[in-house]
């Protein structure tokens, strides 16, 4: 189990490290796919099963779906992957920074020293992910129609923002 | 209006939040908020300015929500004044230096606020200073001294050496705005009832400069030079708002000054104190040069005599006027 959670930890670093290396935004987002997906498991190890559906589901299923149309959309033709020059030299530069920083943190003497993670919930009848979900629908009402306020905000913020279809500021290429 | 409401709600939100969600929610919706307003006249320059504001707010935003959740996994705790990781404390003032635009993370605040039209930069300048504030009040005793002493300094110094080759009026007073939030972030530490007095009377001052540059409609150095032809009586009072922003006695913008001064030097920080009154003598120089280009020296071809008078909803600005130039120091 503990194996199993060290190569998630590392899937999860080498996901991150592909996508800010800055290649064409469809490596990205299957960067971010990856990162996403191992980041799921690394909650459902600690015992938040509930949170790691909800990601993959919104984030995901929702976000990254919109943005891969979107960046189908603004398609290039010769688009930078993980093996053109400018590419690797940022994974380059962020390899070294990672094995620095591992030296300095993590390796002591000849083995890999772990820190200790605390658990987010133990068995109850309410497990800790979901019980904060329950809560905002109960007594922080509040706090849901603060969210509820702040989504059609946004819903408004992009309408302005994308208004025109061709003489608007952001204009559909 | 809905984008109005939700900037009142954004700043009440932070003014009334004790759980640090609570205050990272209200500095979003402002960024939000404030967003369609600054793009609502289309032009490339005020889009590059709205991105670059939204980019840069983001980031603070980040970095803040990041201090506070690294606070409640070390310590347990998510009430806003009990910040017991001194790293979580100093990524915070550096995650509302960025928000507010101190030296060294200005660099953003010339720009945008140049790439606006007049009203959202003042929004800008005036209300969205409000949140951070709150929260850095709250957090005062908690924060480094140092780092708050070291922005600050510098915030002096950078405010007034790059407003020096300005022509463009609302760069002017982006980086008087530089200059005066360092002043403000120096006292923080000692005596922050001095902080809040400064930001309310760089609010009032502020809000007076933008709107007379409104009323004139003049954005550069060469428009503003005619307006004694516009309006006699307003550019008058312009000569006495920016000798006021610029600190001068017996104008109610040496009082902060004078108190920030007197408590540095309670506190036996003496360089500091010199420092930052020698380079507020930079920022004088262009206020003086405004002055000399309104007033004080009449404009070559002069139009004869006064045109059309502006209509009544202009009239408002002179109670902040008079609060702001004649008020009697304590």
């Amino acid at each position: 189990m503990m194996y199993f959670m060290f190569v998630m930890m590392i899937g999860l670093i080498l996901g991150l490290m592909g996508v800010a290396s800055n290649p064409s935004p469809y490596y990205a987002a299957l960067g971010l796919v990856t990162a996403a997906g191992v980041g799921c498991g690394l909650l459902v190890g600690h015992g938040g099963s509930f949170m790691s559906l909800i990601l993959f589901l919104i984030y995901l299923g929702g976000m990254l779906v919109v943005f891969a149309y979107t960046a189908a959309l603004a398609a290039e033709p010769y688009p930078e992957s993980w093996g053109d020059w400018s590419v690797l030299l940022y994974v380059g530069l962020y390899l070294v920074g990672l094995f620095v920083s591992g030296k300095y943190f993590m390796v002591k003497g000849w083995g890999l020293h772990w820190t200790g993670v605390e658990e987010l919930s133990n068995l109850d009848m309410v497990r800790g992910d979901f019980l904060g979900v329950a809560l905002l629908y109960s007594d922080g009402g509040w706090m849901l129609v603060l969210g509820g306020w702040v989504l059609l905000l946004t819903l408004f913020v992009v309408l302005e923002l994308t208004r025109g279809l061709s003489w608007g500021t952001l204009r559909v290429v | 209006t809905i984008l109005i409401s939700s900037l009142g709600l954004g700043t009440t939100l932070t003014f009334i939040g004790s759980h640090w969600l609570l205050v990272w929610m209200g500095l979003e919706i402002n960024t939000l908020a404030i967003i369609p307003l600054m793009i609502r006249q289309h032009h490339p320059r005020a889009v590059e300015a709205t991105t670059k504001y939204f980019i840069t707010q983001a980031t603070a935003s980040t970095l803040l929500l990041f201090a506070s959740v690294t606070n409640a996994w070390t310590s347990g705790e998510w009430s806003l004044i009990e910040m017991l990781n001194p790293t979580s404390a100093t990524l915070t003032t550096v995650a509302l230096a960025l928000k507010i635009g101190l030296a060294p993370l200005h660099f953003w605040l010339p720009e945008v606020l140049q790439g606006l039209d007049l009203t959202t930069g003042l929004i800008l300048s005036t209300w969205q200073k409000l949140a951070p504030f709150a929260i850095l009040l709250q957090l005062y005793p908690l924060l480094n001294p140092n780092l708050l002493l070291t922005l600050g300094i510098l915030s002096t110094i950078i405010g007034g050496w790059g407003g020096l080759n300005q022509t463009q009026l609302r760069k002017i007073l982006a980086y008087s705005s530089i200059a005066n939030l360092g002043w403000m972030i120096t006292i923080l530490h000692y005596a922050p009832n001095l902080t809040l007095l400064n930001l309310i009377l760089y609010i009032i001052m502020t809000l007076t400069t933008f709107l007379l540059f409104k009323i004139f409609n003049s954005t550069k150095i060469n428009s503003i030079a005619s307006s004694s032809t516009k309006s006699p009586l307003l550019s008058i009072i312009a000569l006495l708002t920016l000798l006021s922003l610029g600190g001068l006695p017996p104008l109610s913008g040496f009082m902060p000054k004078w108190l920030i001064l007197q408590e540095l030097t309670k506190q036996s920080l003496f360089i500091p104190a010199t420092i930052m009154a020698l380079m507020t003598l930079l920022s004088l120089f262009f206020y003086l040069r405004l002055c000399y280009a309104t007033t004080l020296t009449m404009n070559p071809n002069p139009t004869n005599m006064l045109s059309s008078w502006r209509t009544k909803p202009y009239h408002f600005t002179l109670i902040l006027l008079t609060s702001a130039t004649l008020s009697i120091l304590l």
